[in-house]
């Protein structure tokens, strides 16, 4: 049965056809302006679950490349070979980063889902969606580094999400997504520490791989002379014993500052991840409880973790190409 | 103090920064087994630790990560003198099977 069972409130419901769902679920006790708040929200979900995807996809990447950059340790370094039970706990790690990308996605659809919510379909596709992220909460089976708490009350929130879509309980059901939205927040802050140590592994490892090879002249260092030759169209060739040790020891030297830089970028997109998580929650608590949202634009700090997302291909290109 | 994952990061990314050194100050190739021995077990140590959810309020893991906290900044300030070799070994050896029965009481609870 329909909770808002009003006529009024059905006409209004028909008046405010084309916007999210969400609408529906959020906005419809306080008429189209109100829904327009709702559909803004469901539209700013769907884009900070997508970066959200894309975080766990470069966070995937980093983890591949972690694979590869042991089995190069390995043949580089008898004494660091890569044995097969921490081979399998690394590739057990991806998959679990592969599984929160998917919840991600889930999420993302769900959101574009109530986003183009404006026909009789909506109510069986939006429970279809929601049907998809309760599978990918579901999902989840090694919880790494987070209380279980935290993706149980996701559970409970994606079941009574899929419960009131089908009953027709647009209350419930914006209820649900307020709380699925404040658990989500909790679980990504409580996995953070997990997320920057991956990414400082990634910036240790090859720090400590590079720095040997560096010393033992197995790189080039002739590109550290091309800011003086490329002005003029040269390519500079370093032939002189002297000068290459000094280069040598220049490149070695950047190794170490642009891995603190690596592992720190990482660090500020988790934090930003998790800010544009906690602004999202907080948008979209605000909508299901009746409250105006004027906000029109995604979290701001949603950009500056596409930034960081963008310049893991660069920073890992054979790994992304793998996972991609 | 800090928890449980930070005590075995910080193991083995000190083992992991420092292999070629170690590698390099070991005079026998037993001395370079013990040492290729530790390390692939704190890194194992590591990821086991990465795969599985943390309880911090455990005592058990509480005490051992105390332990282990001391046993690091051992190994920290003995890594810095390198003039025993033996003796770096043996506080790896002595941090990483602490780290072992941490990761172990980690993966059980």
């Amino acid at each position: 049965m329909n909770e808002l069972g009003s006529g009024t409130v059905r006409d209004r419901r028909f008046l405010c056809r084309g916007a999210a769902l969400l609408v529906v679920f959020l906005g419809l006790p306080c008429g189209c302006k109100t829904s327009d708040d709702a559909a803004a929200a469901a539209s700013q979900l769907s884009s900070t679950a997508t970066t959200l995807a894309n975080y766990y996809a470069a966070l995937d990447t980093l983890v591949s490349e972690t694979d590869q950059l042991y089995q190069i340790q390995a043949a580089v370094n008898p004494i660091a070979p890569y044995d097969s039970q921490t081979q399998t706990l690394v590739k057990d790690t991806q998959t679990e980063i592969e599984q929160r990308e998917k919840l991600a996605s889930a999420l993302t659809t769900m959101a574009q889902t109530f986003a183009k919510f404006n026909g009789s379909t909506a109510a069986s596709d939006a429970s279809t969606a929601a049907g998809n992220l309760n599978s990918a909460v579901t999902a989840l089976k090694l919880p790494a580094s987070m209380s279980p708490s935290n993706v149980n009350l996701m559970k409970d929130a994606v079941s009574l999400i899929v419960k009131a879509i089908q009953e027709h309980k647009e209350r419930e059901a914006a209820a649900a997504i307020d709380k699925f939205t404040g658990a989500l927040d909790t679980w990504f802050t409580s996995e953070e520490p997990l997320y920057n140590s991956i990414g400082e592994t990634y910036a240790n490892l090859t720090l400590s791989l590079i720095q040997p090879l560096i010393e033992k002249g197995q790189v080039d260092a002739s590109s550290f002379l091309n800011a003086v030759f490329s002005p003029y169209g040269l390519t500079p060739q370093i032939t002189d014993t002297a000068l290459r040790n000094a280069a040598q020891s220049v490149l070695a030297a950047q190794t170490s500052k642009k891995s603190a830089a690596l592992a720190a970028a990482q660090v500020t997109a988790t934090t930003n991840m998790e800010k544009s998580l906690s602004e999202m929650a907080s948008r979209i608590h605000t909508v299901a409880t009746d409250k105006p949202m004027t906000l029109r634009s995604a979290p701001a700090t949603l950009a500056d973790v596409q930034n960081w997302i963008s310049l893991v291909p660069q920073i890992a290109p054979a790994a992304a190409a793998h996972t991609r | 103090m800090q928890g449980p994952l930070q005590e075995l990061e910080t193991t083995y990314f000190a083992l992991q920064s420092q292999i070629n050194t170690l590698a390099a100050a070991c005079q026998s190739q037993d001395q370079r087994n013990a040492l290729s021995t530790q390390y692939v077990q704190a890194r194992q140590n590591y990821w086991a630790c990465i795969n599985k959810a943390f309880h911090d309020d455990d005592p058990a893991v509480a005490t051992l990560t105390n332990q282990i906290d001391t046993a690091n900044q051992q190994i920290q300030s003995a890594t810095q003198e390198m003039g025993d070799i033996a003796k770096v070994i043996n506080d790896i050896t002595n941090v990483v099977n602490l780290g072992t029965q941490l990761a172990a009481k980690v993966i059980t609870l």
